[in-house]
Order: C-alpha cells, then sequence, then structure tokens
C-alpha cells in the first residue's frame, strides 16, 4: 500500500473505531495521582515534619499564654491569638506543599513521564492540589485541643472552631493554589518556594505589625487588600469584640477574591499550557531562547 | 495489563507509524520541513541526526507534547488529532529519565499502569511480569533511588511497555551505560521488538550501536529527511552517491602501529592505489585511495593489497571499505 492510499486508509480510523476497552471500573486518573502524592507526602515524611514543627510552635504558644499569671490575657484573646498561628501556619504548610507540585516534577524529570500517559493536566494539577490541602484539616484538628485549653471553658471555643474551619479552609485552598501557580511558572523548586515565600512574607509580617501601625487611608487599604489581614480583622472582631458576623463578612471580601482569582488561573488559565518546563508554556512563548535545545 | 488483551495487537508488518509532511516553526525558524516516515510493526527504526537537526521536535511531536503547525501523523491507525488516545497507544523512555526515587520498581510501575485505567490487580501483576521481562524481578521491591543507571534504564522500558504500546519511543537508551550494559539493553530491545511485536524509535548518536539493532532508519539535517529506508539501502545509497560523485574509491586498513610506514610503502609500490594516508587514529588506520576507473576490479584490487600486506609480513588487523558503514553516510549526508 502506498502512503497516499495509507494515508486515506488511516483518516477514517477515529478512536470510536480503534480505542481499546478499558476496564469500566477504571480507577480515575486524578484519583490515582491523589493518592500517589498523599503517599509521598505523609509517608515520605514532609507533611508529618511541617506538623511536628507546627505541634511544637502550638504547645508553646499556649504554654506562654496559658501561664502569665501575672497580667493574664482574656481567653477570648488567647483563643484568637491561637487560631490566627494556626491558620498562619496551615497557610504556610499549604503553600509550601503546593509550591512543589509541578516544580519538583520538573527538577526530579518525572513530569514528562506524567504528560506521556492519558491522565489529562488538568488531572494532574487536581491529584496534587486536593494532595496538597491534605496537611490543613490535619492541622486544625491538631489546634483543637489547644484552643479548649486557652478557651477554658469560654464559649468562644465552638465559634472559633467554625469559623477557623470556614475562612482558614477557604484560605488555605487559595495558598496550595498560590503555590502550585508559582511551581507551574518555575523550573525548580528554589525558585518555586522563593516566590511562594516571598509573597507569603509580604502578607504575613503586616499581621505581625502593631494595631496603630496602619495607619489612614493607606492603611486601612492595605488592610483590606491583604487576604491575611482581613481574616484576622474578622476573627478578632467576631470572636473577641462579638461583633456579628454578618456585619464583618465585607472583610472577606478580599480572601473571597484571592480564591476566585487563583482558582480561575490555575484550573482555566494555566493548567492547558502546562508544559515540560517554562519557557515551553504557551503563555511564555515570547522568543526562541529556549527553543534551540528542543532542536 | 489485562484490559490489553481486549486490543487487538498489530499485525507483523502492518504500519504502526506514519508521519506525513510534519511541520513545526518556532518563530520565523523552520525546526521540522516536512517530516515523512513510517514504521512498521516488529521492526526497529533508528532515529538519526546531528545537533540541532529537529530530532527532539520531531519526537516530542509524535509523542503528543508538542504540536505540529502542519502534516499529520498516525499511531497504530489512530490520527493525531486524538492525542490522549495516542497516549493509549505509544510508550516512551525518554532521554531525560526521572523517578520517584521514594518508590519500588514495581510500584512504580504499578502507579503507571493505572494511570493507564488497570485495576490495583492487573497492574501488580503486569508489573511484576514486566519486571520479569527486564531482568528485574529480584529487585522488584527495592528503592528506585537504590538503582544503578542501567538498572534504571530498564525500568524505563519496563514503564515505556506497560500500556502494551504498539509504537515505543527510545531517546538515547545507552546514554551513560558501560558496553556490557550497552549490549544487554540493546538486546533487551531487539527482544521487545520482536516478541511483543511492536514498532521501536530509537534515536541515538551512537552509530554502530543503530547500524547493529536497526532494520530501517531515517537521518534527520536541518529539519528535514535526508535519508530514509532500510539499514542497507541507506548505506548503499551513500556508497552510489559517493562513487557518483568522486568517481574514487577508498579502504581503511588498520595495522600495528609500528608497522604503518612498512605498510605504506608495500601500498604505495602498487600501481592501482592513488594515495596512501595515515589517518593519525589511535591503533594504526591508513586510509587507502583507489585509482579511478577501476570498475569491476575493486574487489580484486582488495584483494591484492591484503596479499601484499601478508607477503610483506604486515599482519591486517581490520579492513573495512569506506562507506560501507552508517557512520559514513551519516557524515557523508549531514556535512551542511
Amino acid at each position: 500500500m502506498s502512503d497516499k492510499e495509507n494515508l486515506s486508509y488511516m483518516q477514517v480510523s477515529s478512536p470510536a473505531v480503534v480505542t481499546r476497552k478499558r476496564s469500566s471500573r477504571a480507577t480515575p486518573a486524578w484519583w490515582v495521582i491523589f493518592t500517589r502524592e498523599l503517599q509521598q507526602l505523609w509517608l515520605g515524611g514532609k507533611a508529618p515534619l511541617l506538623l511536628f514543627a507546627f505541634f511544637v510552635l502550638q504547645s508553646m504558644l499556649t504554654y506562654f499564654l496559658a501561664s502569665n499569671t501575672s497580667d493574664p490575657t482574656p481567653p477570648k484573646e488567647m483563643v484568637y491569638f491561637t487560631l490566627q498561628n494556626a491558620i498562619a501556619f496551615g497557610l504556610l504548610i499549604g503553600l509550601l506543599t503546593g509550591a512543589d507540585a509541578i516544580s519538583g516534577e520538573r527538577e526530579r524529570l518525572t513530569l514528562e513521564s506524567l504528560l506521556l500517559t492519558p491522565a489529562s493536566r488538568r488531572q494532574i494539577v487536581i491529584g496534587k492540589f486536593l494532595a496538597g490541602i491534605s496537611p490543613w484539616p490535619v492541622a486544625l484538628a491538631i489546634s483543637i485541643p489547644f484552643l479548649a485549653v486557652v478557651a477554658q471553658g469560654d464559649e468562644v471555643l465552638g465559634p472559633a472552631v467554625l469559623w477557623g474551619t470556614l475562612v482558614g479552609s477557604m484560605l488555605a485552598m487559595s495558598f496550595v493554589c498560590l503555590g502550585m501557580l508559582a511551581s507551574l511558572f518555575s523550573n525548580s523548586n528554589k525558585t518555586s518556594l522563593s516566590i511562594s515565600l516571598t509573597l507569603y512574607i509580604i502578607m504575613f509580617i503586616p499581621t505581625q505589625l502593631q494595631g496603630g501601625a496602619q495607619k489612614g487611608t493607606m492603611g486601612y487599604l492595605l488592610k483590606r487588600v491583604n487576604p491575611m489581614e482581613s481574616v484576622n480583622h474578622f476573627l478578632e472582631n467576631v470572636l473577641v469584640n462579638n461583633r456579628a458576623a454578618e456585619r464583618m463578612a465585607p472583610w472577606l471580601a478580599s480572601p473571597i477574591i484571592l480564591a476566585i482569582i487563583v482558582y480561575v488561573l490555575l484550573f482555566l488559565y494555566t493548567i492547558p499550557e502546562l508544559g515540560l518546563d517554562v519557557e515551553e508554556m504557551g503563555i511564555f512563548r515570547w522568543g526562541g531562547r529556549r527553543h534551540e535545545d528542543l532542536l | 495489563m489485562a484490559e490489553s488483551k481486549n486490543f487487538a495487537a498489530p499485525r507483523t508488518g502492518a504500519e504502526v507509524l506514519l508521519a506525513k509532511d510534519l511541520r513545526k516553526f518556532y518563530g520565523p525558524r523552520e525546526a521540522l520541513k516536512g517530516l515523512s516516515f513510517s514504521l512498521k510493526a516488529g521492526r526497529i527504526l533508528g532515529f538519526l541526526g546531528p545537533n540541532g537537526a529537529g530530532k527532539t521536535t520531531a519526537i516530542r511531536i509524535l509523542t503528543t507534547i508538542l504540536q505540529p503547525d502542519a502534516g499529520q501523523f498516525f499511531v497504530d491507525n489512530i490520527s493525531s488529532e486524538y492525542p490522549n488516545e495516542i497516549r493509549r497507544r505509544i510508550g516512551v523512555l525518554p532521554e531525560s529519565l526521572g523517578f520517584h526515587k521514594q518508590m519500588t520498581g514495581l510500584e512504580c510501575l504499578v502507579f503507571f499502569a493505572r494511570l493507564y485505567g488497570c485495576s490495583a490487580t492487573a497492574a501488580k501483576s503486569n508489573g511484576l511480569s514486566l519486571l520479569k521481562d527486564v531482568g528485574l524481578e529480584q529487585r522488584a521491591k527495592s528503592l528506585v533511588g537504590s538503582y544503578s543507571r542501567g538498572m534504571r534504564q530498564r525500568l524505563g522500558i519496563a514503564r515505556a511497555l506497560v500500556n502494551d504500546p504498539a509504537v515505543v519511543f527510545l531517546d538515547e537508551p545507552t546514554l551513560g551505560l558501560d558496553p556490557r550494559g550497552q549490549r544487554e539493553l540493546l538486546e533487551l530491545v531487539q527482544r521487545i521488538s520482536a516478541e511483543r511485536n511492536v514498532g521501536i524509535v530509537l534515536c541515538s548518536h551512537d552509530l554502530p550501536e543503530v547500524e547493529s539493532v536497526c532494520d530501517d532508519v531515517v537521518i534527520l539535517s536541518l529539519g528535514q529527511v535526508v535519508a530514509s529506508g532500510t539499514v542497507d539501502d541507506v548505506i548503499g545509497h551513500g556508497q552510489s552517491r559517493k562513487s557518483g560523485a568522486m568517481q574514487k574509491s577508498s579502504v581503511r586498513i588498520k595495522v600495528p602501529a609500528e608497522l604503518v610506514a612498512q605498510a605504506e610503502k608495500a601500498l604505495e609500490a602498487m600501481s592501482s592505489v592513488a594515495q596512501v594516508i595515515f589517518t593519525n587514529e589511535m591503533g594504526g588506520w591508513l586510509r587507502v585511495e583507489l585509482e579511478s576507473a577501476l570498475d569491476g576490479r575493486q574487489n580484486q584490487i582488495k584483494n591484492k593489497m591484503l596479499e601484499a600486506l601478508i607477503r610483506a609480513d604486515i599482519p591486517v588487523l581490520g579492513f573495512e571499505a569506506e562507506g560501507s558503514r552508517l557512520q559514513d553516510v551519516f557524515l557523508q549526508l549531514t556535512n551542511n
């Protein structure tokens, strides 16, 4: 058969005709990737190590708060501090986990093999995202006994756990996405971690400033724009100052906007472009420098 | 894998890969200028070209990592318009081979088999069988981090076979292996091709290796095919091109280094020898150019040269007609 004949013969072939029969109970690829990532994150020791550090930090904070008898802090404030600390550390863990997701595969030269399987890019990212958020519920669960200790029987414990779970989870998922975005645009973990930590520090440092440090319209705006600060402001007012959550809800605008932006960027815009290296990704096709390597 | 039994294996000799006028541009630069070739089941195709010829681009297009700007290709009758289905029918051993070092060899194969829709039980039995095929059954439960380079290449080949592919792409499979490792791996590649009836595309810069294991060859230069066909055809084509262009043939003779001068003298004394050149290669290789217009008498002259050397008590350590090796043809065709 000539090439021409072959071509016309093959053009009529479509997957509908020749597709391999797969197991009807086949596990979805995202689940296979998720379980592999979970195994590596937890059995590989990364998540337990970070959570152990978190546990030590929470223990120290709780001890200092609870043992300060000379100038005792009210239980509501102690609960707020403990929750603030739990969320801040939980976000850091999420960010670090997300930051390793894609650039780590690139660095270990394992991304190509993954992209060569029938698993779609979206399935790969979803599996990694789900594994990336897995340390957050554990961090939250670790925090609950500490919250109970510092609450000293105060009724603030229930709302603290409720709001901590709601806003903390929203932020944790956003930060995993943020880390993954940094990872998608990095060829090495070093770059990805640097970007992620810089972003984290930019958002975290203002939360450690005294209340009077951010004054005026600009200070107010920065507080509203920074998702970590907005959430802290919301929690402080709801848990410590007994303000109604509905009244403080506008302070949740920036974490919600952050969530929307990172989800859209990660799952809709960036995933289809996921490539072997950053320069190969469509949104980075501004020049041919790296293409020389491909020839 | 169990599921793959439902899929008919390609018939022996059936076309499993057909590339038709593939083109790829990087900005204004055309990296592939209409790549066309085909590969049949059970055959090994050497995919050659100097650095920058477009090999990596071509392989990345054929493995669906990159999209062509023009042209089409088919893997096991599936058009490149269906990249997901293509990925189900190919296996790839990339040049930059990476593994999760905390996984065992078996876990690695099970993971990939499951990504192809295999159940956990089937993936495990398939993985064990593949590890046995590539000689790693004893190390199935060892961490990949503890594997040698050769073992990782073998595991990479096993991984490329988890989906029972119709075409396997092997990019520099013997790179970094010692001679024994290279030989064993190439034997494995030949065995896989024959036993599994898969078409294998072998990219390598090691031309003697390609010549020894490949049935067919495609030589790329500056993004276009400059030669394709069976290895013998391509070598023959190179020889005829050369004789057509130069009307002069030459042979290479290896003698002990200390007898080079004596050998030169003995050969230059022959009337049919135009020139004898010491090539400065290791071990005393001489390049002997024969006089033109020796049509039909080359073999006779070659015999006489050997006779002259033996009479002069010079041991002949090597003798080959120049242009008769794939390497010569490659250099000739890619000399841009």
